[in-house]
């Protein structure tokens, strides 16, 4: 069975099972733990790029939580040229479609890399990282201009606790499909007693995913939900499918326990 | 990298940590001293991460995991494991060791801290399987660590009867002084002597450790060159495939991922 999520594009983005790499799990498609292969995914996410290199967050990036963890990176990526160079011949000769993620922190920039990526046939489509806290109006703004500046399906990752009120402007500017969403902004200690800031990793961030899956499915509106946050085994991901999801994303899944993705990939694709 | 189950066939209570001998043929063959192996550290989802451990003890079918004492949570469930269990790890993570082909001698040195070695897993014990690799390949080895106490130390049993020992106490690492001259406690004292002599050098301890060595290195070898001593970069991982970069350091090259570059480096990435 197929997923479509660009059913009113006229580029398709179909996914051949209902389980995405989400942002960043496997890096550019070039960091794969033991087992991992793109054929369990309908999907992958790259990590998210910008339009100039971002050293990101200094080194002293993780603290652990209860059931979950803190990454704070700062989007740390070489920008997306220098990610196209590296990496868009590989994707061309994976099975599944590819979709890049624009890092939240350079929105006046999407624009402008989604017009360089109207034409690269390695990218199936774009995931927006919308931030916590934008405004309605921000994402409007914000999903117009890259709706502008290409037809390639367009994904855009809500903040779950916003994902209700942000989801309408999303889809009415321009949006294929909605993420969500990212996780609650948390902040911890790490190991060397400093206090970092960063979205919720991990199955403590599932409540919050499920409740804004459920919240934004509950709108009717005319495009798919994907589940993002948390999912960690088969009974999480039936419970967004039952809420409305269609897909789900992993990532800190395949990072702590790549065998349990393994099998829920193989779960997801029997069921 | 693999993950697989290992058995822990035999626990030793060593002063104030435990040793845990766990078996796992495929990953013991594919392990080379100074790379980690992440080891899940408890049921469900608590902790959610592994901890990470740099084995202080490599066998063809086997090794052996240094667990500190403490309160963190997944020591405290390693160090309550009962033999016979089942432990889930995933490894080995980066590059480890690697004695330069045609060197006859090898100098070890050692920090130990054990303030902070528990997060990171990183401990002088980690240098134990290059030693014994490398008395075993016929090298000479001189092996000098330090510690903040004597039962801190590696006791001197532990090491092949053939490698030369030197040992030094220093309670704390005076403040580092930009310029200053170099220190002459601790391992620092024997460096003078042994650097003319060495070939090699393997080093695990902190980065001002490093700091000392290299500025230790310059002035008894006239320079430093790339290649001649190795050092492990203290660091815990999270994926160990270079996709969370959770991992990254600023060396002298830029910000990097460890679990990709090293964690077992060349002195001058940290102290160029």
């Amino acid at each position: 069975m197929t997923t479509e999520l660009a059913s009113h594009n006229k580029h398709s983005l179909t996914l051949a099972a209902p389980l995405l790499a989400g942002s960043g799990a496997v890096g550019y498609a070039d960091a794969w733990p033991p087992g991992i292969t793109a054929a369990m995914f309908g999907a992958l996410v790259t990590s998210p790029v910008s339009w100039r290199p971002r050293r990101g967050h200094p080194p002293g990036r993780l603290a652990e939580t209860p059931a979950s963890f803190i990454l704070a990176t700062g989007d740390h990526n070489p920008g997306f040229r220098r990610v196209i160079d590296d990496h868009a011949l590989d994707w061309r000769r994976l099975s599944v479609p590819v979709i890049m993620a624009l890092a939240g922190s350079t929105v006046e920039d999407w624009d402008r890399i989604a017009a360089h990526l109207e034409d690269e046939p390695a990218i199936a489509g774009l995931e927006l990282h919308v931030a916590e806290g934008a405004r309605p109006v921000d994402v409007a703004n914000w999903v117009s201009a890259v709706r502008r500046a290409t037809t390639l399906p367009l994904l855009v990752k809500l903040p779950s606790a916003q994902a209700p009120a942000l989801a309408t402007p999303a889809i009415q500017a321009g949006a294929d499909a909605l993420v969500v969403g990212a996780a609650p902004l948390a902040a911890a200690l790490t190991a060397a007693g400093t206090r970092i800031a960063g979205p919720l990793a991990g199955p403590a961030a599932f409540p919050f995913t499920l409740r804004a899956v459920a919240a934004v499915a509950g709108l009717n509106l005319p495009a798919p939900v994907i589940a993002a946050g948390g999912i960690s085994r088969l009974a999480d991901a039936r419970l967004c499918f039952a809420a409305g999801a269609v897909a789900v994303q992993i990532r800190s899944l395949l990072w702590v326990d790549p065998a349990a993705a393994v099998q829920l990939a193989a779960d997801l694709a029997s069921r | 990298m693999l993950q697989t189950t290992a058995t822990l066939i035999e626990r030793r209570v060593v002063g104030a940590h435990q040793e845990l001998h766990l078996q796992a043929s495929a990953l013991a063959r594919s392990l080379t001293p100074g790379q980690a192996v992440l080891v899940k550290a408890g049921w469900g989802s608590e902790p959610y991460l592994r901890r990470t451990f740099y084995p202080v003890g490599l066998a063809d079918e086997s090794w052996i995991l240094r667990v500190p004492p403490g309160s963190d949570w997944g020591h405290a469930w390693l160090r309550a494991a009962a033999v016979g269990a089942a432990l889930d790890c995933l490894g080995p993570v980066g590059i480890g060791f690697s004695v330069p082909a045609g060197a006859r001698n090898l100098l070890c040195l050692g920090e130990e801290d054990p303030a902070s070695a528990g997060w990171s897993g990183a401990s002088a014990w980690a240098l134990l399987p290059a030693i014994a690799q490398a008395a075993r390949s016929g090298l000479a080895v001189t092996f000098a660590m330090e510690a903040p106490t004597p039962r801190d130390l590696i006791p001197a049993h532990r090491l092949p009867a053939a490698v030369e020992y030197h040992t030094a106490i220093r309670p704390r690492r005076p403040a580092a002084r930009p310029g200053g001259p170099a220190s002459i406690e601790g391992v620092p004292q024997f460096l003078p002597e042994l650097l003319p002599w060495a070939d090699a050098v393997l080093a695990i301890g902190s980065r001002a450790f490093y700091g000392e060595l290299a500025a230790t290195a310059r002035a008894a070898r006239y320079e430093l060159v790339h290649g001649f001593a190795q050092i492990l970069y203290p660091t815990a991982f999270l994926c160990g495939v270079g996709a969370c970069q959770a991992c990254v350091a600023d060396l002298t090259t830029g910000r990097r991922r460890i679990c990709q570059r090293g964690p077992v480096l060349d002195l001058l990435d940290v102290a160029g």
